[in-house]
């Protein structure tokens, strides 16, 4: 099959209110996020033909791209919600690409966010269950950080290099209007957060958020008459350890290395030609992990490489110019996907990395087990 | 036993050999009759040759910690009394992995790779947990 290649092209992305937005359900952030990506990209609803969801919020009835759909008041030529957790994101993208391609439709929305603050959720530990909860496994945080104290034992990796990556989230954020964590934070602040699952401290952990974030994709033959200068997708991985997180060597290496050979290849790039990094920070130790794994620096060197302010504005790889998921907002990596375009499209303001033209964007999800990889040009 | 306050593990048509076992002080894998695999969680299948032919066979309950993370924070309340609390990533002698706590020693002095040994826990008149203690 000949190679997708520039093939396709991201024209229009918006978010929701972020943060705590009590007075929106799940499906109204959605639409929000529908309305503002629209408007980004100049199209109407009309003009859109395919919806891509996450199949993420629990007990709906029908499926999501349904729902969502139905609340748009639009038919579609292709509907589809997927579930890989996190890394559904930059999936997303992918099927769309795929699907336009295979002439299923033309022009795809993806979309996804809920109410992470402020919803009322079930309680965590009940209902059955085996081999987890009876050892008081519970939560996200526990479950990646068997990965944080692994490699710290093979590696020597310490808690300096998270607090690095915490600390540039965080700077970054601070030149970001609409990130929620704006206090200035320190190494020291760093160390003093309280621990949840030791090796992580509360600042090793991202956000619970509201919110909500759309993706338009569309061939970029179609999309060069459109508003926005077009952000081409040049290379597509995705790669699953679904032998298990706790399997062989997984909790060390990602899915992210055989995703992210996957896209270098497509793009016909190496990480030196990469301008700026948006890296699924659920815990700072899974952005560490995903530079590794991409090749940004050896396996094991991760540590001393998000030192020293080498993914700071300024830096070698700016890595998550909003702030991330750490001091940003959550909404599960579309963030990510819309902070990548904006720094394409030179939009930034004062968190823009100057001249960049290409970013990497993660997905990395299913307690660390599924991930998908974008990188994208202007 | 019946004020047990942490979550009692619902066994399944795959686990329900090794909880029986677990509750005789056992532990019990699975054994692939084709390619002498053991595997673990259970399953239907052998996870490396996916022959369906298998024995419940005892193994020696010794391993090493692989991994483990120390819970500071109770999501469930029946934990709440236990923090902080580890949970490892316990590699078996056989080689399966299986999730687990610690126990016998304190947080802080578990390492990875450190030898450990099955010892089995009575929660209920019907449930056993197998955890591990540094060997
Ligand atoms: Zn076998």
């Amino acid at each position: 099959m000949a190679s997708l290649k520039d093939k396709y092209a991201i024209v229009g992305v918006g978010h929701s209110a972020l943060g705590k937005v009590p007075e929106l359900s799940d499906y109204g952030l959605q639409v929000m996020a529908v309305k503002a990506a629209l408007d980004d990209a100049g199209l109407t609803k009309n003009d859109v033909d395919a919806v891509i969801t996450h199949s993420h919020l629990l007990g709906a009835v029908r499926v999501h791209h349904q729902n969502l759909s139905e609340r748009l008041g639009i038919d579609t030529a292709f509907g589809v919600s997927l579930s890989a957790g996190g890394a559904t994101s930059c999936l997303m993208v992918q099927v769309a690409a795929a699907a336009i391609e295979a002439g299923f439709c033309k022009t795809v929305l993806c979309v996804h966010g809920d109410k992470g603050a402020t919803r009322k959720t079930p309680g965590r530990g009940e209902g059955g269950g085996e081999f987890g909860p009876e050892y008081g496994l519970y939560g996200a945080a526990g479950q990646h950080a068997f990965g944080l104290t692994r490699h710290m034992h093979e590696y020597g990796t310490t808690h300096d290099h998270m607090g690095a990556i915490a600390v540039a989230c965080r700077k970054h954020a601070q030149l970001n209007p609409v990130a929620a964590m704006q206090a200035d934070m320190t190494l020291e602040d760093y160390h003093n957060s309280r621990w949840i699952v030791w090796p992580f401290h509360l600042f090793d952990c991202c956000l619970r958020s509201d919110g909500a974030a759309a993706v338009i994709v569309t061939s970029a033959e179609r999309a060069r008459d459109m508003k926005q200068k077009p952000v081409h997708v040049m290379g597509m991985g995705r790669a699953n350890n679904s032998r298990g997180y706790i399997h062989g060597d997984h909790m060390t290496e990602l899915g992210a290395k055989e995703s992210g050979a996957h896209a270098f290849a497509m793009a016909g790039l190496t990480p030196k030609d990469i301008d700026t990094a948006q890296i699924y920070d659920c815990f700072t130790y899974i952005l560490m992990a995903t530079l590794e794994d991409y090749g940004f620096c050896k396996k094991g060197e991760g540590g001393p490489f998000v030192s020293g302010g080498r993914i700071e504005l300024g830096g070698e790889l700016p890595t998550n110019t909003s702030g991330g998921m750490l001091s940003e907002c959550y909404i599960e990596g579309m963030l990510q996907i819309v902070e990548g375009v904006r720094q394409l499209r030179g939009e930034c303001g004062p968190r823009q990395v100057k001249d960049a033209e290409t970013a990497i964007i993660s997905g990395n999800g299913g307690n660390a087990v599924c991930h998908s990889t974008l990188i994208l040009r202007n | 036993m019946s004020d047990y306050a942490k979550p009692i593990p619902t066994p399944s048509e795959d686990s329900q050999p090794y909880w029986e076992a677990a509750r005789n002080h056992e532990l019990k894998l699975q054994q692939c009759a084709a390619c002498s695999a053991f595997r673990f969680p259970p399953a239907a299948v052998c996870s490396e040759c996916t022959s369906d032919a298998y024995e419940w066979k005892p193994v020696s309950g010794k391993a090493r910690v692989f991994s483990f993370v120390i819970y500071h924070r109770a999501y469930h309340p029946g934990f709440k009394e236990e923090l902080p609390y580890v949970v490892a990533v316990i590699e078996l002698d056989e080689g399966p992995r299986m999730l687990s706590n610690v126990i016998g020693c304190k947080p802080e002095e578990v390492r990875c790779d450190m030898p450990v040994e099955v010892a089995f826990e009575d929660i209920t008149d019907e449930m056993t947990l197998p955890k591990f203690r540094p060997a």
